[in-house]
C-alpha cells in the first residue's frame, strides 16, 4: 500500500515543465529545487501560494510525501534522467497517471520509482490523500477506485527489485529500502 | 508481425550472457544493438554509477559519443561535467573522433555505420532521426544506457507500428519540416505512443533524405518508439554519396504479412507552410494564420534543422537582405562537416550578409542551453523540434516552430510569415 497527498498534474506535462534544463546538474540539491520550474497554471493543479504565480518555484510548496496524480502522456519529451530522478529527491511516493511516455516510464521505473498506469483515472482535489492498493491492483482517490493497468512481468521485475540497476545487480539493495521490505 | 521494425530487431546481435532470464510471459525482449549514441549531458549521470558498480564499458567499440550539449562550455558547472565525460572517454577507450564535431543526431547519420539494418539505441530522445536511414534508432535515458553500457543489452518490446504513406508532390515552398509538422498535428503529442511509425514514400517529387531525416527526428515528438523510412531509391542514392557504395536492401522491408495496428495515406500535394503555436510542437496552424506579434529572436538549427539544406533554404530567402537591427538571427549549423559545406557554398556569406551570428555546431539555444536564450516577452521562430514552455530560457517567451524557409522569411518580415507570400 502506498499512499500520500495528491500532486495533481495535467495532461501532456512535459520534462521542460517538470525539469528546466537549467536545474540539469550533477549536483542534488540543484536538481532539486528545479522540482516542477516550469508547469505552467493550466497543466497544475495544486493549491499553494507560489504556485499561483506561473514563476513560483514549486520546489518549497510540494506536500510531503505526495503521489503525482496526472492526465495522459506524463513525462513527454526529453530523455534526461534528472527530469525523473527529481521526482525521487521531491520525495515523491509514486506517479499514477492515465498514460505515460515512452521514455518517462522507463526512467521512473529504472530509477525505482513506483510508477502506475491507470487508463480511467479522475483527479482528486490537490491534497486529498491517493492510495495505491498493489494487491488489489487499484487506485482509490477522491472517493472512487480506478484499475491499475496490469505492467508487463519485466516491468513488475524490475520494479520489484527498486530500479533497473538492482535488477542487474549493478547496485545493492539498501537495507530498509521499498524493494527490500 | 513482420513489420520492417520487427525485423530489424530481429536483426540484432545475440544477447550478451549475463543477464537475468527474461521473464516468459514478458513481452520484452534483451536486444543488443550496434551502436549506443551518448553525449555529456547524459552520460554524465551514469559514469559515477557505472564506477561503483565496478564495471567498464562492455563494447567501447560499439559507443557513439559526441559532446555536444554543453559544447563549448558556458558556465564551469558545465565545463566540470564536460571534463568529466571526456575523461570517462578517455579511461574507457571509446573512439573519440565525434567529439566537438557538430550534434550528436547530424553525426550519427554522418558516419558510414549508420546503415539501414542497424540497431541504434541513443541515450537521447532524438535518436529516432537514424531511422530516416531504414534503421531501428530509439532513445532511452540513462539507466537504460548504463544497463547497455555495463551488459551490452537493452530491454526492448517489438511495438506496435502505424505506417505512413505519402504520395502526390510536396510544394517547393514546402519541406521536411512541414511534413512533421503535419504528422504532430495528426497525432498529437502522444498519438503515436509506444508505436513505431514507418513511413512509405510513394511521392512523385521523391522526399529528400534531409526532409526524412526531419521527420524522423521529430517522430518521438508524437510519443513513437522509432521512426523509420522503408529504404529506397533515394536512400541508396544518398549512402552513394556519403559512402562512395550502397548496401543491399534485401529484407530491409516490412513483410507482405506486415500487420499494420494503423495506416495513414496522406497526399502531400496540398501541404503548406505550417507552423506549430507556442507550448506544444502539435498545435500547428498553416503559417498564414499564425499572429502578427513582433519577433525578437530567430533560431535556425539544431538537429531537427540545422542541416545544410535548412541553412541554403534560409539564404535563398535572405539573400540580398539583411533582418532589422534588433532582431537576434543566430544560426548554428548542426555539425562541423555542415558548417564546412555551408562556408565552402558560400551559404554562411549569405547569412552573415543579411545579419546572421553563426555560432559553433552544438546544441546551443535549442535546449536552452546557451548562445540565443530568451527573456519574458520574447517571441522567436526557430526550426529546432520542441516548443515547450521554458524550452529556450524564460517560461515567459514564446517559441513557434517551422521550416528553415519559413523562419527566414519571417526573419525578415519580423513575424511569423508563410514564405510563399511574403517578399521582402
Ligand atoms: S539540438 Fe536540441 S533536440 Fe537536438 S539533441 Fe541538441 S538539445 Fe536535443
Amino acid at each position: 500500500m502506498i499512499s500520500g497527498p495528491a500532486l495533481v498534474l495535467g495532461d501532456d506535462v512535459n520534462t521542460d515543465e517538470l525539469h528546466p534544463s537549467r536545474f540539469y546538474s550533477l549536483d542534488d540539491a540543484t536538481v532539486r529545487a528545479g522540482f516542477l520550474g516550469a508547469v505552467g497554471p493550466e497543466k497544475r493543479g495544486i493549491r499553494t501560494p507560489s504556485l499561483a504565480s506561473p514563476r513560483g518555484s514549486a520546489a518549497e510548496e510540494v506536500p510531503v510525501g505526495p503521489v503525482v496524480v496526472a492526465g495522459a502522456n506524463f513525462g513527454v519529451g526529453s530523455s534526461r534522467e534528472t527530469g525523473a530522478r527529481v521526482f525521487l529527491l521531491a520525495g515523491v511516493r509514486a506517479i499514477v497517471a492515465r498514460s505515460f511516455a515512452r521514455i518517462f516510464f522507463r526512467n521512473a521505473s529504472n530509477l525505482g520509482i513506483p510508477v502506475f498506469v491507470c487508463p480511467e483515472l479522475v483527479a482528486p482535489a490537490p491534497g486529498d490523500v491517493v492510495l495505491v492498493d498493489l494487491e488489489r491492483g487499484e487506485v482509490r482517490c477522491g472517493g472512487r477506485t480506478f484499475p491499475i493497468a496490469p505492467p508487463d512481468a519485466y516491468w513488475a521485475a524490475v520494479c520489484a527489485a527498486g530500479g533497473l540497476a538492482r535488477y542487474l545487480g549493478l547496485e545493492p539493495v539498501a537495507a530498509g529500502d521499498r524493494a527490500a521490505s | 508481425m513482420s513489420t520492417l521494425t520487427a525485423r530489424l530487431l530481429a536483426r540484432a546481435p545475440a544477447p550478451a550472457d549475463g543477464l537475468p532470464k527474461m521473464p516468459p510471459d514478458s513481452a520484452y525482449r534483451w536486444v543488443e544493438p550496434h551502436l549506443v549514441l551518448g553525449h555529456e549531458a547524459t552520460i554524465a549521470l551514469l559514469i559515477e554509477r557505472l564506477r561503483r558498480a565496478g564495471k567498464r564499458i562492455r563494447y567501447p567499440e560499439r559507443c557513439f559519443f559526441a559532446a555536444d550539449h554543453f559544447t563549448p562550455p558556458a558556465t564551469a558547472e558545465r565545463a566540470g561535467i564536460l571534463k568529466k565525460y571526456l575523461e570517462f572517454v578517455e579511461d574507457e577507450g571509446v573512439p573519440q573522433r565525434h567529439l566537438f564535431q557538430g550534434i550528436s543526431h547530424q553525426l550519427m547519420v554522418e558516419d558510414a555505420r549508420c546503415l539501414p539494418g542497424a540497431v541504434i539505441v541513443g541515450a537521447d530522445s532524438h535518436t529516432t532521426m537514424a531511422g530516416a536511414l531504414g534503421a531501428f534508432a530509439a532513445g532511452f535515458g540513462s539507466t537504460d544506457i548504463l544497463a547497455v553500457l555495463a551488459t551490452g543489452a537493452v530491454a526492448i518490446r517489438v511495438p506496435e507500428a502505424i505506417r505512413v504513406r505519402w504520395t502526390g508532390a510536396l510544394h517547393r515552398a514546402c519541406s521536411g519540416k512541414d511534413l512533421a509538422l503535419d504528422l504532430m498535428r495528426r497525432f498529437g503529442e502522444g498519438g503515436a505512443a509506444y508505436r513505431a511509425l514507418e513511413f512509405v514514400d510513394s511521392t512523385d517529387s521523391r522526399i529528400c533524405m534531409a526532409d526524412r531525416l526531419t521527420v524522423c527526428n521529430l517522430a518521438v515528438d508524437a510519443g513513437a518508439k522509432n521512426g523509420v523510412v522503408i529504404p529506397d531509391e533515394v536512400t541508396l542514392d544518398w549512402l552513394r554519396a556519403r559512402d562512395g557504395h550502397a548496401p543491399a536492401l534485401d529484407g530491409l522491408g516490412p513483410g507482405d504479412d506486415a500487420d499494420y495496428a494503423d495506416t495513414l495515406d496522406l497526399d502531400v500535394t496540398s501541404l503548406e507552410p505550417l507552423v506549430a503555436r507556442p507550448g506544444s510542437p502539435a498545435d500547428v496552424i498553416p503559417a498564414r494564420e499564425a499572429s502578427q506579434e513582433k519577433l525578437h529572436q530567430v533560431f535556425i538549427g539544431s538537429c531537427a534543422g540545422g542541416r545544410f539544406e535548412d541553412l541554403r533554404d534560409a539564404a535563398e530567402v535572405l539573400r540580398g537582405h539583411r533582418v532589422r537591427p534588433t532582431l537576434r538571427l543566430v544560426v548554428t549549423p548542426a555539425s562541423q562537416a555542415v558548417y564546412r559545406r555551408a562556408v565552402r557554398e558560400g551559404v554562411v556569406e549569405v547569412l552573415i550578409e543579411a545579419g546572421a551570428m553563426v555560432t559553433a555546431s552544438a546544441c546551443g539555444a535549442c535546449g536552452g542551453i546557451d548562445k540565443g536564450l530568451l527573456a519574458d516577452g520574447e517571441v522567436c521562430i526557430s526550426t529546432s523540434n520542441r516548443n515547450f514552455r521554458g524550452r529556450m530560457g524564460s517560461t515567459e517567451a514564446r517559441i513557434y516552430l517551422a521550416s528553415a524557409r519559413t523562419a527566414a522569411a519571417s526573419a525578415l518580415a519580423g513575424r511569423v510569415v508563410d514564405p510563399r507570400e511574403f517578399t521582402p
